[in-house]
């Protein structure tokens, strides 16, 4: 891929692919740590560790993202260096913070199902059945909660957002344009203002997701976090990887 | 401490049994709750005790006095005004416990300790929805029948709201208010179905005149004010006394009995599509259209339920009444809005719940070995079967709101 490109957009894709790099290199990491016999010393240390530089990777993201948003923060909204099926499932440049909640339930749902039958002949006790605890699924509810009221009140800013420019004074300059695009004054000013109020959203966004993440992380034990850590990398690689197969399929960019 | 118990005290005495659901005095007893919830680890058992004996002595006003000295133990008093409260489940249990030393030093004390102490779980969570429109009431000795001076009432309620959260939230504030004032209001011979049918009705009642005059409503329905009218909630009632069960259910949520490890159904989901309702529904001039399932008018996928204005006379607010004798072999009670039905069966849920129980707590044993712990473990088992129920509903794809209450019936003999 076009990784040497320079400009904006291409470093803003080699920021990409790197992240997806390091998302595969980090995914390795952490299923060979769960791997590990769980009794070896310094377990739980050696995982927590494991975490915390995975949080950290996210917020090294996001902060270098950010850096390169410039005056061209539409490019992440609509980043030509996703799939066209990653794109249609983007909420503010990301994905939906809520979404780290819906894929802690079907992580630890199969498991549950698969152990209900022995529980139900006494070989299990109810502490052993779901891998969280009550006090774990209350915090995980509260946290769900939350985050859906954050995520809405963020959703309805960037309805506000898009809404403007179909008012002044972006509307106003086109409704004087020609139809082909000549305009009289220039739009360049009102997009850059519009623009820099859709960086604020995304900022916005990307800091629930940073939360919320962490959040979530600091309820699991750290074995929980691992295995969970790894799924959501699974989650969006896989959906990386079977978006482009979609677009070749499609002839869409190739 | 002591200020706090004495605040308790006057404020229950000088409370007049004729106005027990005064704003002032709720807003009252919040204050005095939450100060007590901060310094609920300090609970001594001589205040305790002192606070029992009071309530003992004065059936009266039992019902408010009772609900202050669940407090006093930071147990379950704290719990019934909240949504979901589990956190906080283990510490309550603890002080909870603290009476029994004083209380229980004999088998026979402690089974009338159980009495006024129901051992129960609760687990209500959001789930697979983006919004929460469950909500659980429960009141442990909601109310004293006159003449009868032993046998404590206890209430527990789930109510699964649709179209917004207002109207299972009303329900969960007012509707035990209500059944207690028909309960009291009437003669001991009180006909169990004639008070829950009129507790149902004013609570209908109250939910669409509140529908009428918005001023204060803090939901999104606010805004779309003419569909006001189309929320409503279910409502699963459970009253249970030390020798009957008595159910009342409006909706498709639902009281399920576990008695010898079987399944006893106490209340049939309101479903459009169930005949008898289907009937009553076309005789009142309705119609039951298809559209995914069996709808009221094509709207509403249940056949009555509190509020929904706009659908009555079709959907009716009045609930189906059940008075089942308490036995022997009855373990426990399970009250579920229909996240939990949906996915799994009456049962599989009772094998769940029979299992939590019997692993945590095996009858008999509590007592003789260590009263104070009995409580605890025992609530623990509770919560724990509420708790399991809802992961096994999430584990089956839930797609709804879920809330679980389990109620211990066992006989600790």
């Amino acid at each position: 891929m076009a990784s040497d490109e320079s400009g904006d957009r291409g470093r803003q894709l080699c920021s990409f692919e790197k992240w997806v790099t390091l998302q595969q290199k980090d995914l390795s990491e952490l299923l060979q740590a769960l791997t590990q016999k769980p009794d070896s010393p310094g377990y739980d240390v050696l995982l927590s560790q494991l975490v915390e530089k995975n949080i950290q990777h996210f917020q090294d993201y996001i902060q270098q993202r950010n850096g390169l948003v410039h005056d061209d923060v539409s490019a992440f909204f609509a980043p030509t260096w996703c799939t066209s099926l990653e794109n249609s499932l983007l909420w503010i440049a990301g994905c939906r913070p809520s979404l780290f909640i819906r894929l802690l339930y079907a992580l630890w749902g199969s498991r549950v199902e698969s152990q209900l039958t022995e529980f139900l002949q006494g070989m299990k006790t109810a502490g052993d059945l779901g891998v969280l605890s009550a006090k774990q699924l209350f915090m995980v509810d509260g946290l769900q909660r939350k985050t859906v009221g954050e995520e809405e009140k963020i959703s309805s800013r960037l309805a506000s957002l898009q809404e403007d420019i179909a008012d002044q004074p972006i509307a106003v300059i086109a409704k004087d344009s020609t139809g082909k695009g000549e305009v009289n004054s220039d739009p360049d000013e009102a997009l850059d203002e519009h623009g820099r109020a859709m960086r604020g959203i995304l900022d916005e966004a990307d800091q629930l997701r940073l939360s919320t993440l962490k959040e979530l992380l600091s309820i699991l034990t750290p074995f929980q976090a691992v295995d969970y850590l790894a799924a959501t990398k699974k989650l969006h690689l896989c959906m990386h990887e079977w978006g482009r197969k979609r677009d070749h399929k499609h002839g869409d960019k190739l | 401490m002591a200020e706090i118990y004495c605040g308790v005290m006057s404020e229950s005495d000088a409370s007049k049994p004729s106005e027990p659901n005064s704003r002032s005095a709720r807003r009252r007893r919040m204050e005095i709750r939450r100060i007590k919830f901060v310094a609920g680890g300090a609970t001594s058992d001589t205040t305790n005790e002192e606070k029992r004996q009071k309530l003992e002595l004065h059936p009266a006003t039992v019902s408010r006095e009772c609900e202050n000295a669940f407090e006093n133990c930071a147990s379950d008093g704290e719990r019934s005004h909240l949504e979901r409260d589990n956190e906080k489940l283990e510490a309550k249990g603890i002080s909870n416990s603290n009476q029994s030393p004083v209380l229980s030093p004999s088998p026979s004390t402690t089974l009338v300790d159980l009495e006024v102490h129901p051992k129960f779980g609760v687990a209500s969570v959001c789930g697979r929805r983006r919004d929460m429109e469950d909500a659980v009431a429960i009141h442990p000795s909601f109310c004293r029948r006159e003449n009868e001076t032993t046998s404590e009432l206890h209430y527990f309620g789930v109510y699964d709201g649709h179209g917004c959260s207002h109207v299972a939230m009303k329900c969960r504030d007012r509707l035990h208010e209500l059944v207690r004032e028909e309960l009291q209001g009437r003669e001991a011979s009180t006909e169990w179905k004639s008070a829950m049918e009129r507790s149902f009705f004013r609570m209908d009642k109250e939910v669409i005149s509140w529908n009428e005059d918005l001023l204060g409503a803090s939901c999104r329905c606010e805004l779309q004010s003419p569909e006001c009218d189309a929320v409503g909630s279910t409502a699963v009632v459970a009253v249970v006394t030390p020798d009957k069960i008595i159910i009342a259910n409006c909706g498709d949520s639902r009281a399920v009995l576990c008695r010898n490890g079987k399944a006893v159904p106490l209340s049939t989901d309101h479903k459009p599509d169930r005949p008898d309702e289907l009937r009553r529904i076309e005789a009142a001039g309705g119609r039951v259209l298809y559209w995914d399932v069996a709808r009221v008018q094509g709207f509403l996928a249940m056949s009555r339920a509190i509020g929904d204005n706009y659908l009555k006379p079709f959907v009716s607010c009045e609930p189906e009444v059940t008075i089942t004798d308490r036995t022997a072999d009855d373990d426990c009670l399970i009250l579920a809005s229909d996240g939990l039905w949906d996915v799994v069966s009456n049962d599989t849920a009772c094998g769940v719940a029979r299992m939590c129980l019997r692993g945590k707590a095996p009858a008999g044993t509590q007592c003789s070995t260590e009263s104070d712990a009995g409580g605890k473990i025992a609530d623990k088992a509770c919560s724990d079967a509420s708790m399991l129920l809802t992961k096994l509903a999430l584990a089956r794809r839930s797609t709804d709101n879920v809330s679980v209450v389990v109620i211990d019936l066992r006989r600790d003999t």
